[in-house]
């Protein structure tokens, strides 16, 4: 995979007229080719990718919720039904967890891949590798879920995961560990594909498409991207606390500990919340595009629809305990709670007329598209009517923990499916070519919304059931079977469409760019589907609207062009390591040769499926040890072989040329001039902030529940703290020094500015190495208590940053004895970003744990 | 799909539309207007003034009626003038009022169309309704917050666990998966767990309240029927969760304050014999290979 520039003669030429379809270099194969789906790293590609992933997840979930209505058929005493308790158990618990992580965001994305670019007028996404990377490491992370099933059985604690329940005490199960790493992964998936996309819809826009002149769609995208960015991130803290008490045996969420339960709510809905609109806007931004096109009018209020949405974004990360009215929170953070979730709601209201109303005056066409989004708008606004009720706290009291809240968010989740599934029909003549057969659509769209509604309308009746039981009260039995009903109908209802989709793929009649009267956004512009490249020349709308330049109109500015990309993106925490390499691997493809874009390479699923292993080999660890015997040591042996797969990719990937899309800036607030790689570098610094937040706030949270004072701090000894405060400010100085050498051409400046940095690094970790040394001498360890637990595991997570960089560190070094970074010195720079990034953290946790 | 619009949208544009406009604003005020009285007059005969105080059924009751009175008047009125309008302006209908100066054309920057007024109009009466419903059921919060007075309630702790409930008396008597208590008495329950999060909720009683380890939280209720209820875990919380219930047994006072003379912190088990009896559900789990609980 060493010349992986298809395009490149192309490009040399001077036009970049690339070829349409399948016929593109030897490199590149075809889309009837099944290595053409390993390689990719087109948008489009990975965007289908995502599509029939996701709804391969959905039958996945779909069937567990099916065994749950069977089991829901009667009120069942012990023995009885399908499912043991246990099983059920893990039944909602996967239900839960499969279709809001691994169906519904990635079907969102799914769209969001293919559909975006093409409305900024981009011919890719700034990262192209880092989207593949995020596909496929999406796609190891379900599967990771699937074996979790058996590994003695997947996790049964519910998907909101509440402690101490989570905890190996509990649930000690090795598969309830792997759904956990799971679910690491994905969100490590997540964040790779939020930095890109808030790096491409920052920088890439068209001449002329302002943010204010983005359509709805990409809108939707922008804000979930940005509400993503910061929720997982939380997420992941949470995640890895989660882990490590399951893994290596640390006690925050342990039933001892002080607060534990209480730190885990209030982590898990700090992104729990945000999740639900995460869900549930790219739903609004079909429902927006859809209506405008079938209704051949524009969105009544444009402006207001758009306000409302960024204030929700934002308002997203200020309601989350209002799932915890029940705790044992105070009236007064009640009252705050009660008034930010009524202050949430209400933006809905206005984006809910600002559709209707559009319907006004238009002409609407009942397709299979509008049909979805028509149900869907209807299903919301059921959900919503009944979502004030728990907002209101009296009445909350009471529905906590029963199926009106079951009701409630399958109306406005499944409602936002339903959108969602009306964008596939929307989409499909693009994607595939062909159009889908209307009758049939139609068909599935009226037993899907009578199905939906014999499915959670008796729900609501029935709302004295307690969730997660199937031994409820027998007069409400009638209900529950009505239910059961509805689910099979609903079910079923998807064996049409999928008979309609694949038929439609393969022989449907051919679709024109544009089959749908109306619409205006960009997408339609192009061919069904749209070239490798997606236009044929430069759009622009600085004329009002889209156009396309050929080559020689483009105003060349040399300065601005940003040809190869340069991206350093890293998740922290456990793949921590391995993406900070990404990073430095993408930044150093050789810029020297004048290339077209690449796209293929196979390093992104390697490397994904190296993660997979190592996270699969970790799994059965408890305390720290791996089990006994055979067993243990085939575990330990998947980690080890999954870490060189993992290490030998990611030099692999720093080796390969690989170049991103060519674009010429147009619109870029607010990084306009700022290097792609510079942007998503602090975008995902960003996201690491939070996740430390997350951590910092964990410990401050358990310290005060324990009693400020009365924690004795560990270690009890500063000095080797202080010590390494001075090691790291030292180690920022001379990254400053080798970019300054760099920017003079001085190699061996650099080298040796590089080469005190990666020196200084090792001290800190022997440094540090030696006091933990101590500490384990003088009987401390990570489970010893929860003081140990939060000063092992808070200064380790820094620590795996710090070692991070060193990978970097070295891997630059390396390069530049041999002369790289005297002409462009962006690598340097990145890696300087994050390196003191990591130092400000240090300057954090170095008071807090020792001094305070 | 040609334009055939109506004669009199062609003299007045957007004539039909003030009309529609004004009427689904009118509708909303009407339905206000409605409950409002409704509040006022129908639904609180039994107590003076605006605020539901009672027993917390009582208060839940009055708050849900009203709730899913407005709820469905609303749902009704959106979702009816959606439908009527999805048909109205069917295409086809010749109501469609594209003109072709100002059609939708591919490639234009986004914009919207007008309607700002109508659209505030509704936005406002929507806030009117949920921030109003939502203030007027926060009074009654403040009154369920509050709680009955320390005097005159009976204090029960409860305590959960992996798979049942433990009641502990001011006196020190305890007993598992039964609770007795008064007819007509403020019951105050202090609830913690043993184990892992739980959540203690008697449906028909309108209480329920977490379980939280390590911390304690509070919440009462009053009953005033003599019966027999269930209490249930609200929490998914293991493999006997659906199995985790307790009976509540509400005695008249008289006979309530009988059984309470007798109870004592020694005698508890022969009324833990009963509750194993009684709770059948309760018995089965703990035979069977539920997970044992790892508190006893
Ligand atoms: C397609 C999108 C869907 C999403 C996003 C979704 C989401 C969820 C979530 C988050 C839970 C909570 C799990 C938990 O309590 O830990 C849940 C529970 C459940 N879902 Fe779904 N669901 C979907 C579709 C369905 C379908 C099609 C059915 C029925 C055939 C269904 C039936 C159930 C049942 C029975 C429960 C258990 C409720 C309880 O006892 O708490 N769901 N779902
Ligand atoms: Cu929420
Ligand atoms: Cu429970």
């Amino acid at each position: 995979m060493t010349d992986a520039s298809p395009e490149r003669d192309a490009a040399v030429d001077g036009g970049h007229e690339v070829a349409h379809g399948d016929d593109h270099g030897h490199d590149f194969p075809g889309t009837g080719s099944i290595k053409r789906w390993f390689v990719t790293t087109n948008h489009k590609d990975v965007g289908v990718l995502y599509v029939v992933t996701s709804l391969f997840f959905l039958v996945l979930g779909g069937v567990l919720a099916w065994l749950m209505r069977v089991q829901l058929l009667a009120p069942r005493a012990l023995g009885e039904g399908i499912l043991s308790p246990v099983a059920y158990n893990q039944a909602v618990s996967a239900h839960g967890l499969l279709m809001v992580f691994w169906f519904l965001s990635p079907f969102a994305f799914g769209f969001a891949n293919y559909v975006v670019p093409l409305q900024l007028g981009a011919k890719d996404l700034a990262f192209p590798r880092l989207n593949a990377l995020s596909y496929w490491l999406y796609l190891f992370s379900g599967i990771l879920f699937g074996v979790s099933f058996f590994q003695g059985g997947t996790f049964s604690g519910g998907w909101t995961m509440y402690a101490p329940l989570s905890v190996p005490t509990f649930t000690p199960d090795v598969g309830a560990s792997t759904a956990v790493l799971a679910l690491v992964l994905f969100v490590a998936s997540v964040t790779v594909s939020s930095v890109n996309f808030l790096t491409t819809m920052h920088r890439m826009r068209a001449e002329g498409l302002t943010l204010r002149n983005l359509p709805l769609f990409s809108w939707t995208i922008l804000l979930t991207a940005w509400m993503m960015l910061f929720a997982f991130a939380a997420l992941l803290a949470a995640l890895l606390v989660l882990s490590s008490d399951r893994l290596l045996g640390t006690t925050y969420f342990a039933m001892e500990s002080p607060a534990g339960a209480l730190l885990w709510t209030h982590l898990f809905w700090f992104f729990g919340h945000p999740e639900v609109y995460i869900v549930f806007f790219p739903a609004l931004g079909v429902m927006a595009e859809v209506f405008q096109t079938f209704t051949g009018r524009r969105i009544v209020g444009r402006k207001w629809f758009i306000l409302a949405m960024v204030l929700v974004a934002i308002q997203s990360f200020a309601v989350w305990m209002h799932h915890m009215f029940l705790t044992s929170i105070n009236l007064q953070v009640k009252t705050l709670f009660m008034i930010t979730t009524i202050g949430i709601s209400l933006p809905f209201d206005l984006m809910v007329f600002a559709l209707i109303y559009t319907m006004l005056k238009g002409k609407i066409r009942f397709t299979t598209p509008f049909l979805f989004v028509f149900g869907a708008l209807l299903l919301f606004i059921i959900g919503g009517i009944t979502g004030v009720f728990l907002g209101a706290v009296v009445l909350d009291y009471e529905f906590r923990g029963t199926y009106w809240v079951v009701a409630h968010f399958h109306y406005v989740m499944v409602g936002g499916v339903t959108a969602l599934v009306g964008g596939l029909y929307y989409w499909f003549p693009k994607m595939t070519g062909r159009m889908y057969d209307e009758f049939l659509g139609k068909l599935h769209f009226a037993v899907y919304f009578v199905g939906f509604n014999l499915l959670y309308f008796p729900l609501f009746v029935a709302w004295e059931t307690p969730r997660r039981v199937f031994d409820y009260a027998p007069e409400l039995a009638p209900w529950h079977q009505l239910a059961t009903v509805g689910g099979f109908v609903l079910g079923l209802s998807f064996l049409i469409m999928f008979y309609n989709l694949f038929k439609s793929a393969f022989a449907g009649d051919p679709a024109p760019d544009n089959p749908w009267e109306y619409a205006t956004t960009a997408e339609w512009a192009v061919s069904s589907p749209p070239p490798l490249e997606n236009f044929d020349g430069t759009p622009t709308y600085r004329n009002g609207r889209l156009e396309f330049l050929d080559i020689g109109e483009v105003t060349p500015s040399e300065g601005r062009a940003s040809g190869p990309t340069g991206a350093a993106v890293s998740d922290g925490g456990v793949t921590a390591s391995a993406t900070a390499t990404v990073s430095s691997a993408l930044s150093t493809a050789e810029a020297t040769e004048v290339e077209g874009p690449s796209h293929a390479s196979i390093w992104p699923f390697v490397l994904s499926a190296g993660a997979f292993l190592v996270l699969l080999g970790l799994s059965p660890l408890q305390d720290a040890a791996f089990p006994e015997g055979m067993v243990g040591a085939a575990y330990a042996t998947t980690t080890v072989a999954g870490g060189v797969v993992t290490l030998g990719s990611l030099v692999a990937m720093g080796l390969e040329p690989f170049h991103g899309p060519v674009f010429e800036e147009g619109e870029a607030w607010p990084f306009a001039g700022i290097d792609n790689g510079k942007v998503g570098m602090w975008i995902f610094l960003a996201s690491d902030v939070v996740l430390f937040g997350g951590f910092i706030g964990a410990y401050v949270f358990t310290r005060v529940a324990f009693g400020w004072t009365g924690w004795e701090p560990i270690p009890p000894d500063p000095i080797p703290g202080l010590v390494n405060t001075y090691i790291l400010l030292t180690s920022s100085f001379t990254v400053v020094l080798a970019l300054v050498a760099a920017e003079k051409r001085h190699k061996w400046g650099v080298v040796t500015s590089l080469g005190a940095t990666f020196v200084l690094g090792i001290g800190f970790l022997v440094n540090k190495g030696l006091e933990w040394q101590h500490l384990f001498h003088e009987g401390l360890w990570l489970s010893t208590n929860v003081r140990a637990s939060t000063f092992f595991l808070t200064t380790g997570l820094h620590a795996a940053h710090v070692i991070a960089g060193l990978v970097v560190a070295l891997y630059l070094t390396a390069r530049a004895w041999r002369g790289a970074y005297l002409e462009d010195s962006r690598s340097v720079e990145y890696f300087g970003l994050y390196w003191h990034f990591v130092d400000i953290v240090w300057l954090f946790l170095f008071p807090l744990f020792y001094i305070l | 799909m040609d334009d055939r619009n109506r004669p009199l949208d062609t003299i007045c544009p957007g004539f039909s539309e003030t009309i529609i406009i004004t009427n689904v604003n009118y509708l909303i005020w009407v339905v206000l207007s409605m409950v409002t009285e409704l509040v006022l007059t129908a639904a609180f005969p039994l107590q003076s003034g605006l605020v539901p105080r009672g027993t917390r059924a009582f208060v839940f009751e009055r708050i849900f009626e009203v709730f899913l009175l407005l709820g469905t008047l609303v749902g009704v009125v959106v979702v009816g003038y959606m439908l009527y309008n999805a048909y109205k302006y069917r295409s086809g209908s010749g109501k469609g009022h594209v003109d072709e100066g100002n059609r939708l054309v591919l490639g234009e920057l986004p914009s919207g169309s007008g309607g700002g007024r109508k659209l505030f109009t509704s936005f406002f009466m929507s806030m009117v309704i949920v921030v109003s419903l939502v203030s007027w059921t926060y009074l009654t919060l403040l009154y369920v917050e509050e709680g009955p007075a320390d005097d005159e309630s009976l204090d029960v702790e409860v305590e959960g666990y992996q798979f049942g409930w433990r009641f502990t008396y001011p006196n020190g008597h305890t007993t598992d998966g039964v609770l007795r208590v008064p007819a007509d008495r403020p019951v105050q329950l202090t609830i913690t767990t043993a184990d892992v999060f739980h959540n203690f909720g008697v449906t028909e009683l309108r209480v329920k309240s977490d379980a939280i380890p390590g911390q304690e939280t509070e919440t009462w209720f009053t009953a005033d029927e003599p019966g027999t209820y269930t209490a249930q875990c609200y929490e998914l919380c293991g493999a006997g969760h659906s199995y985790m219930s307790a009976e509540v047994i509400v005695m008249p006072p008289d006979e309530y304050e009988a059984w309470y003379a007798n109870a004592t912190a020694e005698n508890a088990t022969a009324d833990n014999a009963t509750a194993n009896e009684s709770s059948a559900d309760a018995s089965v789990a703990a035979q069977s290979n539920l997970r044992p609980a790892v508190v006893p």
